[in-house]
């Protein structure tokens, strides 16, 4: 549904995005994540074909954004980073402008706003100004216009950015199942809300595509982490000793866990990244004293994040 | 087309909720008023001749409040970004803000006619020629509008794009009385040519000519065809 290829963006002599390739399949929500300035916003505009690539090629539903855009424009839907709302209109009259735009037949008009309105929940400000309405309003409106026509590619830059929590999870929940039959790409900073709602997560930083996969994938394609935390009943020098003599164990902090008096230390275990390590050292624990708990730490999303970004800033200072 | 009429309609809904527009209108028709009840009661002339002339300098100061907003408000507002991944058209998207634009040029055109009123109860006017100065002072009208949706798209600074406007308008209206100064043939037939004055004076003297009528339609072609170019340019 969409295909980038080698797409890069200049303004000047700036290179604002390098050579970026990736396809996004039919009904799938994939989650654009990157820091700020990361090349986000313009990747999305040049999908949407607000903007062209200066060089590679963008295709949405079959059409090349920079020859055919217009036919293109009636398979997307595009709510930008900040809604593109008229103040002077109330937001019946906004949808209304945006349906007939979009070419959405005059006859059907009428139910597709009803259809969008109880999407984003805008019954209460239906016949309100824009001017008027809050920021969850104003953004709100925002995605109900991109939802008009169901169309087959929706472009959502930081969707739910300015909401309140609940509105957070219905706004999700809109994305959910909108992208359970259409195509969904969303940018976002928010680490969790990929996790929550996208099948495969592409991680931009300086205008570069890092990876795209899974969040499974890109769990299992970083290393494990090298953290690994047990809790026991030990005497403390003897525990330490026990530890640094198991092979890959590096350092070790050792604290009694708050709240208890009994003894029980919390051990905290920096190891090197091979596997089997977390059970070497749960044997050579097991063997003298009593062993409350042990964990191996998994990359969170903010791990694997981090490690493409840092891992890119270690590549460019090289 | 349907994304032409999508895009006139926001446009006056637009423009009848904004109290500029309402501003913009009541300054252009007490500037009238006051001008006909100088030309036409102090001097005892049942001509509109003076009217319309004053009408055209006025309009080189209002078109540009009009012509102002058309995408300078749209860049500012960010609202660009939604109307350029619609499926419209550059030349759609400028010529439905255009006909919104010309829409309430008539309407404030419409609104000076009460003044016709006294005039063809105490008098016996030139119908012919009042419609002649009516339609001249649309055509420029619609022309100022067309160079002012130009500058507008050039910039995001609604003022920056009225006072250029205004600059520009100013040039056309003025560049005829250079004529005198030029020693060159060419120049001297250009200077009049260009001239928006000259060109509405033969309309106030009740001459439609297709020359005149041309003139300005050319002007607003151009300056149509330069908006949606650049609009198509930015992309």
């Amino acid at each position: 549904m969409i295909v980038l290829d080698s797409v890069s963006k200049r303004y000047g002599a700036k290179t604002i995005i390098h050579d970026v390739s990736f396809t996004v399949n039919k009904d799938e929500i994939v989650g654009f994540l990157g820091p700020n300035g990361a090349g986000k916003t313009t990747t999305l505009r040049m999908i949407a074909g607000f903007t062209t690539a200066t060089s590679g090629t963008v295709e949405v539903a079959g059409y090349d954004m920079a020859t055919e855009n217009y036919e293109a424009a009636r398979h997307i839907g595009y709510l930008p980073e900040i809604p593109p709302l008229y103040d002077t209109l109330d937001v019946s009259s906004y949808l209304r402008f945006v349906a007939k735009a979009k070419g959405i037949p005059r006859n059907e008009i009428d139910g597709e706003l009803e259809r969008v309105t109880a999407a984003c929940r805008l019954e209460a400000v239906y016949r309100r100004e824009v001017f008027k309405l809050s920021k969850g309003y104003r953004q709100r409106t925002g995605l109900a216009q991109a939802l008009l026509g169901k169309p087959d590619v929706l472009l959502l830059d930081e969707p739910t950015i300015g909401l309140d929590p609940g509105q957070i999870l219905e706004t999700r929940e809109v994305i959910r199942s909108f992208g359970s039959s259409h195509t969904v790409l969303l940018s976002t900073h928010i680490l969790p809300e990929v996790t929550l709602i996208c099948q495969r997560v592409a991680i931009i930083n300086n205008g570069r595509l890092l990876a795209i996969d899974t969040p499974r994938g890109l769990q299992d394609a970083v290393e494990k982490t090298n953290i690994v935390s047990l809790q026991t009943k030990a005497p403390e020098a003897p525990l330490r000793e026990e530890l640094l003599s198991v092979e890959g164990v590096e350092a070790l902090d050792i604290a009694p866990v708050r709240g208890t008096e009994d003894g029980l230390l919390a051990v905290t275990c920096t190891v090197d990244p091979r596997d089997g390590v977390e059970s070497a050292i749960a044997r050579a624990v097991a063997k003298r004293w009593d062993l409350y708990r042990l964990e191996r730490q998994e990359p969170t999303l903010e791990n694997i994040f981090l490690h493409y970004v840092q891992g890119q800033k270690v590549q460019a200072a090289a | 087309m349907s994304g032409v009429l999508a895009l006139y309609e926001k446009e006056i809904r637009h423009y009848f909720r904004s109290p500029i527009a309402y501003y913009v209108v009541a300054v252009f028709l007490i500037g009238t008023g006051y001008f006909y009840t100088y030309n036409v009661f102090l001097s005892n002339t049942a001509t509109m001749d003076a009217t319309f002339q004053n009408m055209g300098i006025l309009l080189t100061v209002v078109a540009p409040a009009i012509s102002m907003r058309l995408f300078a408000g749209e860049w500012s507002g960010r609202t660009m970004e939604l109307l350029a991944t619609l499926p419209l058209r550059p030349w759609e998207v400028v010529f439905g803000k255009f006909l919104g634009a010309v829409t309430m040029l008539l309407l404030m055109t419409a609104g000076t006619m009460i003044n016709l009123i006294p005039m063809y109860l105490f008098a016996e006017p030139e119908t012919t020629t009042i419609i002649s100065g009516y339609i001249g002072f649309i055509l420029m009208g619609m022309a100022c509008l067309a160079l002012g949706q130009f500058f507008s798209v050039l910039t995001q600074n609604q003022i920056v794009a009225a006072l250029i406007t205004v600059a520009v308008l100013l040039a056309f209206w003025f560049v005829g009385n250079l004529q005198n100064f030029q020693t060159s043939y060419l120049l001297w037939n250009l200077t009049g040519y260009l001239s928006f004055s000259a060109h509405f004076a033969e309309f106030i003297q009740g001459l439609v000519s297709s020359k005149g009528v041309m003139f300005y339609l050319v002007i607003c072609g151009i300056a149509l065809t330069l908006n949606a170019g650049y609009l198509q340019w930015r992309r």
